[in-house]
């Protein structure tokens, strides 16, 4: 049985890229249905317990593995809010650099003025402002003090939270509903203005009738079919899955770059035990960065969690494991991302995703350089002992790849945005290459690894698309009806201690 | 139940896909017994995968975390108020 409904725009996805575009359009009096796979969160049913969280919130529990040497866990949010739902919330606009890179390489001149408004209703809709010290907590004073007598450049990260109080579980879906994540901000705008959103809905097909796309073919918890007729298809599924449902979709891919090109910022931690009580937990897990070598792709940021959380990712055995968890409460842990060179691939084995991604030895060298300088933060700031995440014995500058344990939050580019059609999947306005009428909107148009958090760069891009396909500009910030008006550099609004 | 282990971690196993999942309990049903720990001690990557398993399920239990100055309850509690009090979604 199917059910038909008409729709100017139909968003694949209820995440950074989705959620953005279908708040945009339907703010401009667009007839907007959205599609998402995964359910409805409520924070009433968040408990700040790791495994349960884990199993609710994320895309196979949190346990999406990639193949190759090393294995790396991915983990992905899974529901209304996608990743904004689960990640830490730090917020860097695309640097510069990378900008200059995108018109170089791949053709994309994104107009200056233009992708400046973007980001800036971006963060207006999300509150976003700089952590407080304070509210950073003493896990982020241990890497600051570290950086401060080795001269390192580093400081608080910008955050899209209100109200936070340092709950200490971002990545467990926050209990005060501070952190603004797309399902609290840019949903509920485009319910408000008429949008309708679809739960539990598996898009399966892109339907293409004449040469161009007519909708979406997506299968409800129901069992029944819904065919949501549109002459425009966003498809912002998240890297792993939007080259999949083109490829099923049967949609042309002259570049044969779909599902290519994969990026995944892979990263790993270190935890030190201190001699003062840190208590990692309380304040903002991911609060301060240090960028001393960020211009060698080595980003070292804060990571955090309860109990549960550091002892599934301490990297130790035994009673090893059991001795340094006694001192949990004096246990410090600090983050290394890389800005990889390394690139995987999405497909599919019996209707599963499969990911596959090999550390190159370039991306292998910035582990072996950033676990010796994040050891090195960790002595310059008092430990008394520093855990690598290393075999017993094994020293950064010997580490294989296969000695790493790795996990990445931040997966690219397997739908990459290109000027010319036989190098990328989408053009520069994000417009599929063979196929009228389908845009992407989700991390994998993003052509190459950004060596900081990608979810501002991804709710900007989704700006600038919506804006494209309503066939204004952006409007300046004065000229805002729709955003609320938040004070995102008042440190003091937003958060507090 | 384990008062030391989370039931928690039941829903966490099951939410794992299907060959991950008949890999894990195989790997925790080894590390739960003294010649099947042996056993793992030989293959580090599967060790460690097991050993963070077992330490994720026995570390969220209030009665192993409240020690620990980690009380999940307690922290609901406040976002709970918090929202009430303030409107939030």
């Amino acid at each position: 049985m199917t059910d038909v409904l008409e729709a100017d725009f139909c968003v694949i996805g209820a995440g950074a890229g989705g959620a953005v575009t279908a708040a945009e359009l339907a703010e401009a009096g667009a007839r907007v249905v959205v599609l998402e796979q995964g359910p409805s969160h409520d924070a009433d049913e968040f408990s700040a317990r790791p495994p349960e969280m884990l199993a609710r919130l994320y895309r196979d529990g949190g346990q999406t593995v990639t193949l190759g040497a090393p294995p790396i866990l991915l983990p992905l949010g899974r529901g209304v809010g996608g990743t904004t739902l689960v990640n830490s919330g730090t917020c860097f606009r695309t640097p510069s650099h990378v900008l200059e890179r995108w018109a170089e390489e791949f053709g994309l001149e994104l107009d200056e003025t233009s992708l400046r408004r973007c980001f800036e209703r971006v963060e207006r809709s999300l509150s976003v402002a700089e952590v407080t010290p304070e509210l950073a907590g003493a896990n982020a004073a241990v890497a600051r003090r570290g950086a401060e007598r080795l001269g390192w450049s580093h400081g608080y990260l910008r955050r899209n939270a209100r109200g936070c109080v340092g709950s200490g579980v971002c990545v467990f879906g926050c209990p005060t509903s501070a952190k603004q994540h797309t399902g609290i901000t840019y949903i509920p705008r485009a319910l408000a203005a008429g949008a309708r959103l679809f739960t539990g809905a598996d898009a399966r097909e892109i339907l293409v009738r004449g040469g161009r796309a007519r909708g979406v073919l997506a299968r409800m918890p129901s069992g029944r079919t819904l065919e949501v007729r549109a002459p425009t298809v966003i498809v912002a599924c998240g890297t792993v899955h939007t080259p999949l449902l083109l490829r099923r979709s049967r949609l042309p891919d002259d570049s044969a770059q779909r599902g290519r090109n994969l990026a995944l910022h892979p990263a790993t931690a270190a935890f030190a035990l201190m001699d003062e009580p840190v208590d990692m937990a309380r304040g903002v897990p991911q609060s301060f960065y240090v960028d001393e070598f960020a211009g060698e792709g080595i980003m070292f940021e804060g990571v955090a969690g309860p109990p549960a959380y550091a002892a599934m990712s301490l990297p130790l055995t035994g009673e090893a494991h059991a001795r340094a968890m006694a001192d949990y409460r004096r246990l410090a842990q600090f983050g290394l991302m890389v800005s990889d060179e390394s690139r995987g691939r999405v497909g599919t084995l019996a209707g599963r995703p499969v990911i596959r991604y090999s550390l190159c030895e370039r991306d292998l060298a910035k582990f072996r350089h950033g676990l010796a300088r994040l050891e090195e933060l960790f002595l310059a700031a008092g430990a008394r002992q520093v855990h690598l995440p290393l075999p017993a014995g094994v020293r950064p500058a010997d580490a294989t790849a296969r000695d790493l344990k790795l996990m990445a939050f931040h997966p690219l580019g397997t739908a990459r945005a290109h000027a010319r059609a036989g190098h990328g999947v989408v053009d520069g306005q994000l417009a599929h290459h063979g196929l009228s009428g389908v845009y992407v909107a989700d991390g994998s148009v993003v052509p190459s690894a950004l060596g900081v958090n990608p979810q501002l760069t991804i709710m900007a891009l989704a700006t600038r698309l919506a804006f494209h396909l309503l066939g204004t500009s952006v409007p300046d910030r004065a000229m805002d009806p729709h955003v609320p008006d938040t004070q995102p550099d008042d440190e003091e609004a937003t958060c507090r201690s | 139940m384990d008062a030391l282990v989370s039931a928690g971690l039941e829903d966490f196993l099951a939410a794992a896909p299907r060959p991950q999942r008949f890999v894990m309990g195989l790997l925790l049903a080894l590390a739960r017994r003294p010649r099947g720990a042996a056993l793992l001690a030989r293959m580090p990557l599967a060790e460690q995968a097991a050993q963070a398993t077992l330490a994720l399920g026995r570390y969220d239990a209030p009665a192993v975390a409240r020690p620990l100055g980690w009380d999940a309850a307690a922290v609901v509690a406040r976002g709970r108020e918090l929202r009430r009090t303030e409107g939030r979604p």
